[in-house]
C-alpha cells in the first residue's frame, strides 16, 4: 500500500515518529511513485523558502524600527519609571501615612496641648509686661526625681522635639513671634537708650535694665533712629549709642 | 532564562533575535514591506509595554508571532474588506491586494509567483506555511501559536501544501 500526501508530508516536515519514520523510509527506497510524489514535495517547499523575505531586506528595517522605538517608548517609559519609582503608591500606604499623620498631631496635642495649668509660661497679650508675669525658664538639673513634662523647661521641650525632626514654631497672636534662638544667645543687643536704661536687641525687643520687656517690633532705621514696627520714631539718633 | 519584555535590555536581545522571523511573518501574510514593518512596530511596541514575564526566550517569540500573525491577517481582511468596496465602486477587479511595488522588480520571477501563491491561500492554509516556513515552527510550535491542536496543524499543512501545488502548477512555475 503506498503512502498518502499527509504522511508524506508529516515526513517531510520531520515529524513522523518512529516506527512510522522508519516505514517510510523503507517505502520510499522501493517505491517510484511514492519517491516521485516526496521529490516533489521537497521541491514545493523548497522554493515556498527560496521565496522568503531576504536578511538584506530586512535589515534597514530592523534598524528603523529599532530607532524609532528607543526615540518614542525606551526613553518615555524611563522617565516614566522615574516618577513610578518616586510617586507611586497604593492606597493602603497613603492612608497609613495619614493614619501616623493624625496619631502624631493628636499624641502632641494630648501631650502639649492639654496641660492647662499654666506651668510653661507664655507672655500674654494685653497684660503688663513686667517681671512679675515672666516666670524664669526653669533649670532641670535637680528635677532628675521627676520626670512629668512639667520637669522640662519651654527650651529643653523644642530642642528636644527639634532633635525628633520636629519644626515647632511658637507664635503669639498679634505680637512678635517669641525669639526662642535668643536662648542660643544668637540675638546681641544692637543699642541703648542711655536715659531711658532701655536696652534694644536684634530680635526688635526693647528690655529695661531689670530685662523686663517694655517694647516688642522696635528696631534701628538707616539713620539709627528707634522705631517701632508701625515706623514711628522713639527715640532719635542723638538718645540713641550704638553697640557694636 | 526569565525575559521580562519591560527591561530594556532584555527588550533589546529579543528584538535582535525574533525581529527577522516577525518581519517574515508579517511581511508572507500582508505581501507588503511596509506594512510588514508596521506591524513588526507595532508588536514589539505592544511587548514592551505590556511589561510581561516570560519563561524562557522561545515563550517571548511565540507570543510576538502570535501578535504578528494576528495584526497581519487583520490587515489582510481589512484589505479585502476596503479592495472589495473599492472594485465595487470602481469597477476595476485588476487591484491585487498583495502587490509590493518593489517585488516584481527585484524577485526573480519563480519566487514572485511563489509569494503571490502563498498569499493567496485561505488564511488557515497560509498561516501554518509562513509559520512553518518563514519563522521557522514545528508542529507543536504551531499548534501552540495557533491554539490549535498538531493533529490539525498535520491536515492543514497537508492542504496547505496540496492547493500551492496546484496553484503554481496552473501558473507553470518552473519549481526546481
Amino acid at each position: 500500500m503506498c503512502l498518502d500526501d499527509q504522511i508524506l508530508n508529516t515526513y517531510l516536515d520531520g515529524e513522523l515518529a518512529e516506527p512510522w519514520k522508519s516505514q517510510v523510509e523503507e517505502h520510499l527506497s522501493y517505491c517510484p511513485s511514492c519517491r516521485a510524489r516526496y521529490q516533489k514535495l521537497v521541491q514545493l517547499r523548497d522554493a515556498v523558502r527560496d521565496a522568503a523575505l531576504t536578511d538584506e531586506e530586512i535589515a534597514p528595517r530592523q534598524e528603523r524600527v529599532l530607532s524609532m522605538i528607543e526615540k518614542n517608548h525606551l526613553s518615555k517609559k524611563s522617565s516614566q519609571s522615574f516618577w513610578r519609582r518616586h510617586f507611586r503608591v497604593s492606597a493602603p500606604q497613603v492612608i497609613g501615612v495619614a493614619a501616623a499623620f493624625v496619631v502624631v498631631f493628636i499624641g502632641s496635642w494630648a501631650v502639649f496641648g492639654g496641660n492647662k495649668d499654666n506651668t510653661i509660661p507664655l507672655p500674654e497679650l494685653n497684660t503688663t509686661i513686667d517681671l512679675k508675669n515672666i516666670t524664669p525658664v526653669r533649670s532641670t538639673d535637680n528635677a532628675s526625681t521627676s520626670k512629668s513634662l512639667e520637669s522640662y523647661s519651654l527650651d529643653e521641650i523644642l530642642k528636644n522635639l527639634d532633635a525628633r525632626g520636629y519644626d515647632v514654631d511658637i507664635r503669639l497672636k498679634s505680637i512678635q513671634p517669641l525669639a526662642l534662638d535668643r536662648l542660643d544667645s544668637e540675638v546681641k543687643d544692637v543699642a541703648r537708650i542711655p536715659e531711658e536704661g532701655i536696652t534694644i536687641s536684634s530680635d526688635g525687643m526693647a528690655r529695661d535694665d531689670s530685662g523686663a520687656i517694655v517694647a516688642t517690633g522696635v528696631s534701628l532705621d538707616a539713620s539709627n533712629q528707634v522705631v517701632a514696627s508701625d515706623g514711628t520714631v522713639l527715640f532719635s539718633a542723638e538718645q540713641v549709642s550704638l553697640i557694636e | 532564562m526569565e525575559i521580562k519584555s519591560g527591561d530594556e535590555l532584555a527588550f533589546r536581545r529579543v528584538y535582535q533575535e525574533v525581529f527577522p522571523t516577525l518581519m517574515r511573518v508579517a511581511y508572507h501574510v500582508t505581501y507588503n514591506k511596509d506594512v510588514a514593518e508596521d506591524i513588526c512596530q507595532d508588536a514589539f511596541i505592544r511587548f514592551y509595554d505590556k511589561d510581561m514575564v516570560f519563561p524562557t526566550m522561545e515563550d517571548a517569540k511565540f507570543w510576538l508571532i502570535r501578535v504578528t500573525k494576528n495584526l497581519a491577517i487583520n490587515h489582510v481582511k481589512r484589505k479585502m474588506r476596503e479592495t472589495a468596496s473599492l472594485e465595487k465602486v470602481m469597477k476595476n477587479p485588476q487591484i491585487n491586494p498583495f502587490k509590493d511595488g518593489q517585488t516584481e522588480f527585484i524577485l526573480q520571477e519563480s519566487s514572485a509567483a511563489v509569494r503571490k501563491a502563498v498569499g493567496d491561500l485561505p488564511e488557515i492554509y497560509r498561516t501554518v506555511i509562513v509559520l512553518r516556513e518563514y519563522a521557522g515552527l514545528n508542529y507543536g510550535e504551531i499548534a501552540k501559536v495557533l491554539k490549535i491542536s498538531e493533529s490539525n496543524v498535520k491536515v492543514r499543512m497537508h492542504r496547505a501544501r496540496k492547493e500551492l501545488g496546484a496553484m503554481l502548477d496552473r501558473e507553470e512555475v518552473n519549481v526546481p
